[in-house]
């Protein structure tokens, strides 16, 4: 028996890995099949119309001025961080990973709330700015304020861990500073760029509580607003070709990134290790500098704190909306817990297979995880309605022709099965279940670098030798791996829970009736301008993230 | 072996034990689809379930995420209730036969817009409007009828319309409907001629009129009443013990918001009948397949009670659909009301698509 089972095979692996590829094969099937009846003069007819291409310029449009904007804030504040010597460092490091905390739609209701005739500015000021709301420039900056943190984590990584010696090298053959950032630093920089840029692309693009609250309209502002005369002619058909539009973009620029990164090569060849680069001096420029760092700690955490403060405390927050928190937050907390540690069970497998016994396909399988996370969650959301009933109705209609068909002594037990399974697709539709199972698949993407950076400090001959010594694989595993690897599972677990608290529009089409947790109520009421009721949300909302984002600060560091 | 093939089924069961959603609970439980906003009818669920201890469990959507999933959901559907924002996918629920013939005492409630199928039965009404700003326009000038807006050549450049809005385009197919569709047609040609501003959002159009920068503004009527006197749709302050003290214009100075009591915007009405006065009309259906018919009714009813609707009335400025409720004094009376909108089927409002083609025809949009 345990010839067949060798340790690092995992048997035990392989379901969790199958459950991820049909959770995300099968919306992609769904989409294909429903467009795939559209007759020729509807397809043309759906993908000529002006609207879509509007629509499509607004949603590039976006991706692009966020890319920019955020680029502008992280590769900065990234640099000074990692290469001056500007006292506070660490500080800044905090301040400029604190944004994860704050929801898009916070962000969102901060500008909203600060900006305009009824703003915090205008009424504490005599200053008055114009209302964000419609504009480009309010759903490019409250997009830019909270995915910067994704482009800077990834450039602080990637600037501590340069290699100083080829700087040093293109000094001494006579380049200047700036010469010497935009010829050898930068291009050094691309993969960080890339992966970072990725997912600032990917939130833009996918994004839904922002656009709806600034009411920008994007793609995903199409497929929330669902132009009525979509859904009254009830084309599922029309519906599945927006989405697939949608889908293609994403997938696009996943294909794009991973095309990028072939061939880069980018570390030291040859003997030796890498130097600490040397710190550089400041000196006149650091006051702008730290005006610098203070404009957009202002902007992204003082900002969005001091809105929700002044609202609490401007207005009277009714007795109805204390009681509707503490609900509010338990139905958060009972979503984003199940799905963090599902998220990371799921993710486990697929790192570990990559890991330990690398090849074409289990390098396939990663990306599939990567793939849930690219898919817009809208897509997703509306898919995720479609397949449980529509099993349902399946099974129910096999039981019955099993039941007429079949030989009694056959047909009673598995027609009952088939019933069974019926019940049980019919009660996975809109249950808590379901939202934590979509939860799971969509952000495990976020669990799969974490475990990945920690398992490859772990050498498998450790495994391996707990297994001469007669450890079964589960033991081995329980022993030696997980203790190892706990700081990586941690920080998983952190990330995904993260996403999953702040998460919006899948929870749209998902939330079982009744459960309403504090994401939905924040832009519920600030979709009303009740700037005054969505404040406690918010601030629970955000305190709850802080706390996560504490645990990444902590346990992140490399 | 034994051990794998224990854990293997016990996996199994874990998971299959949580799977089970809850089961169809007592009598005196509810689930409402809602198209209406959570901070709009909060204040009014809770009430209906102190009152009659009902749990009522809602979800929240737009009319048409609503209606792709009670169509989706078909047979296997656990609502009870839908209650929606327009007649337009009230008309398309009924068309999709979502919806169950409701009993006469609750068809008679209403005083007004009860449509034909009595599949489903309205409880606030909302009207289109012609609002104007008194120091630019005189009343005089104004037309009876919306078809003769476009001979008003003195507000050229002047007129503010929302094309992209769903009231706009209810109001389009009224028109379509009830006068014929080259007539809409032409209006919508004549109407640009007077080369109206398009604004996507109805309160920074009506705060133009009120600034002076536009003359006339096609519009719903309570954007007027909450840029006057605060509340409205969702404009909801957290005064509800409160609400029989205070009038809607206190508490906004209170609450120190942007309000102009004295804002020079007026309300035209046209003549009765006329498809510029249409009703906006918001409603309620029983769900096919409803597992607490009981309930559900008792809860329909609990909306085209007195105190619901005066709830509508004073938090919402939304018209009641019952006449025997007291309005604030700046709306209209009830009887007055009532017989503005033109007689039209409320249900033919979801044929939006041939609007949109006419308006996109048309250059509207």
């Amino acid at each position: 028996m345990t010839r067949l089972f060798r340790p690092s095979a995992g048997w035990w692996l392989l379901p969790p890995a199958a459950l991820v590829v049909t959770g995300v094969a099968l919306p992609v099937a769904y989409l294909l099949y429903y467009a795939a009846q559209a007759s020729a003069d509807q397809a043309a007819s759906l993908l000529i119309d002006p609207r879509l291409a509007e629509l499509f310029l607004n949603t590039a449009k976006l991706a692009l001025g966020v890319l920019a904007t955020t680029l502008t804030i992280a590769l900065p504040l990234a640099w000074l961080v990692t290469r001056s010597d500007l006292p506070g460092r660490g500080l800044m490091t905090v301040l400029g990973v604190l944004p994860l905390a704050i929801p898009g739609y916070v962000m969102a209701y901060a500008l909203l709330g600060a900006a305009g005739e009824r703003g915090v500015i205008a009424q504490l000021t005599p200053f008055l700015l114009p209302s964000p709301s419609e504009t480009y420039w309010g759903a490019t900056l409250a997009l830019s304020l909270y995915t910067f943190p994704y482009l800077f984590l990834n450039l602080r990584s990637a600037l501590a861990g340069l290699d100083p010696a080829l700087e040093e090298q293109a000094r001494s053959l006579g380049h200047g500073p700036w010469s010497v950032f935009f010829r050898v630093t930068l291009p050094q920089l691309r993969p960080a760029l890339q992966a970072g840029g990725l997912l600032v692309a990917l939130h833009s693009l996918n994004d839904f509580g922002v656009v709806s609250l600034m009411r920008y309209e994007t793609f995903s502002w199409e497929l929330y607003d669902l132009k009525q005369a979509i859904i009254f002619e009830s084309s599922k058909v029309e519906m599945a070709f927006v989405a697939l539009v949608m889908l293609s973009l994403t997938l696009g620029l996943v294909i794009l990134e991973a095309r990028l990164l072939r061939n880069l090569l980018f570390h030291r060849i040859g003997g030796g290790a890498a130097r600490r680069a040397a710190p550089v001096r400041l000196g006149w420029w650091r006051p702008a500098a730290y005006a610098f760092v203070g404009l957009i700690t202002l902007l992204a955490v003082a900002l969005p704190l001091g809105v929700i403060a002044f609202w609490m405390i401007e207005g009277a927050v009714g007795p109805r909306v204390w009681n509707n928190l503490q609900g509010a937050f338990v139905d958060s907390l009972s979503a984003a817990a199940p799905a963090a540690v599902l998220g990371v069970i799921l993710a486990y497998p697929l790192v570990h297979l990559s890991v330990r016994r690398p090849s074409v396909r289990t390098r396939v399988l990663e990306r599939v995880g990567y793939f849930g996370y690219a898919a817009p969650p809208l897509v997703l959301g509306l898919v995720v309605t479609w397949f449980p009933t529509d099993g349902a109705r399946l099974m129910g209609w096999l039981a019955a022709s099993v039941e007429a068909n079949w030989p009694s002594l056959l047909a009673t037990p598995v027609a009952r099965a088939l019933a069974g399974g019926e019940w049980l697709l019919v009660n996975l539709h809109l249950s808590l279940t379901l939202l934590v199972l979509a939860y799971a698949v969509h952000f495990m993407a976020e669990a799969i670098g974490p475990i990945r950076s920690a398992l490859y400090q772990v050498p498998p001959r450790l495994e391996e030798t707990a297994r001469s010594l007669n450890c079964g694989p589960v033991r081995a595993f329980l022993t030696v791996t997980l203790p190892l690897v706990r700081r990586g599972l941690l920080v998983a677990l952190a990330l995904v829970f993260l996403s999953s608290m702040k998460e919006l529009p899948l929870m749209f089409w998902l939330q079982p009736p009744g459960f309403h947790t504090l994401a939905f109520n924040v832009w519920d009421q600030t979709n009303n301008l009740n700037f005054t009721q969505a404040a406690p949300y918010a601030l629970t909302l955000t305190a709850a993230s802080l706390v996560f984002v504490a645990v990444l600060l902590r346990y992140g560091r490399r | 072996m034994l051990k794998r093939w224990i854990g293997g089924v016990s996996l199994i069961a874990g998971t299959l034990g949580l799977l089970a959603g809850p089961a169809a609970a007592a009598e005196d439980s509810l689930v409402l689809y809602s198209g209406r906003s959570k901070s709009l009818i909060e204040p009014l669920i809770e009430r209906f379930e102190k009152q009659t201890d009902t749990t009522v469990k809602v979800k929240y959507g737009t009319g048409p995420q609503l209606l792709q999933t009670l169509s989706q959901e078909g047979e296997y559907t656990s609502a009870d209730v839908f209650w929606a924002n327009t007649a337009g996918t009230l008309g398309a629920a009924r068309n999709a036969d979502l919806l169950q013939p409701l009993p006469k005492q609750i068809l008679d409630l209403p005083d007004a817009f009860t449509p034909s199928s009595g599949r489903w039965v309205p409880i606030t009404a909302r009207f289109r409007v012609l609002a104007y700003n008194p120091n630019q326009v005189s009343a005089d000038e104004l037309p009876d009828s919306v078809l003769n807006l476009p001979e008003l050549t003195q507000v050229e450049g002047r007129v503010g319309w929302t094309p992209t809005y769903t009231s706009f385009q209810d109001f389009v197919t009224a028109l379509r409907i009830s006068k014929g569709r080259s007539t809409a047609g032409d209006w919508l040609e004549s109407m640009k001629q007077l080369e109206p501003k398009a604004y996507s959002e109805n309160t920074p159009m009506v705060r133009a009129l009120a600034a002076g920068e536009l003359d006339l503004a096609l519009t719903n009527h309570y954007y007027i009443h909450r840029l006057k006197h605060g509340g409205a749709e969702g404009e909801y302050e957290g005064h509800e013990e409160e609400e029989e003290e205070h009038g809607a214009g206190e508490e906004g100075e209170e609450e120190g918001h942007d309000l102009k009591p004295k804002a020079p915007v007026k309300i035209h009405h046209f003549k009765p009948g006329d498809p510029g006065n249409l009703a906006l009309v918001t409603g309620a259906g029983l769900v096919k397949g409803s597992d607490h018919p009981k309930a559900a009714k008792r809860f329909i009813r609990f909306l085209l009670s007195k105190q619901a609707q005066q709830f509508a009335a004073n938090q919402v400025n939304e018209y009641p659909v019952r006449g025997d409720v007291k309005l604030p004094d700046h709306l209209l009376e009830m009887k007055r009301v009532l017989k503005l909108s033109p007689d039209f089927d409320f249900e033919r409002l979801r044929e939006l698509k041939a609007t949109l083609k006419l308006l996109r025809e048309k250059g509207v949009f």
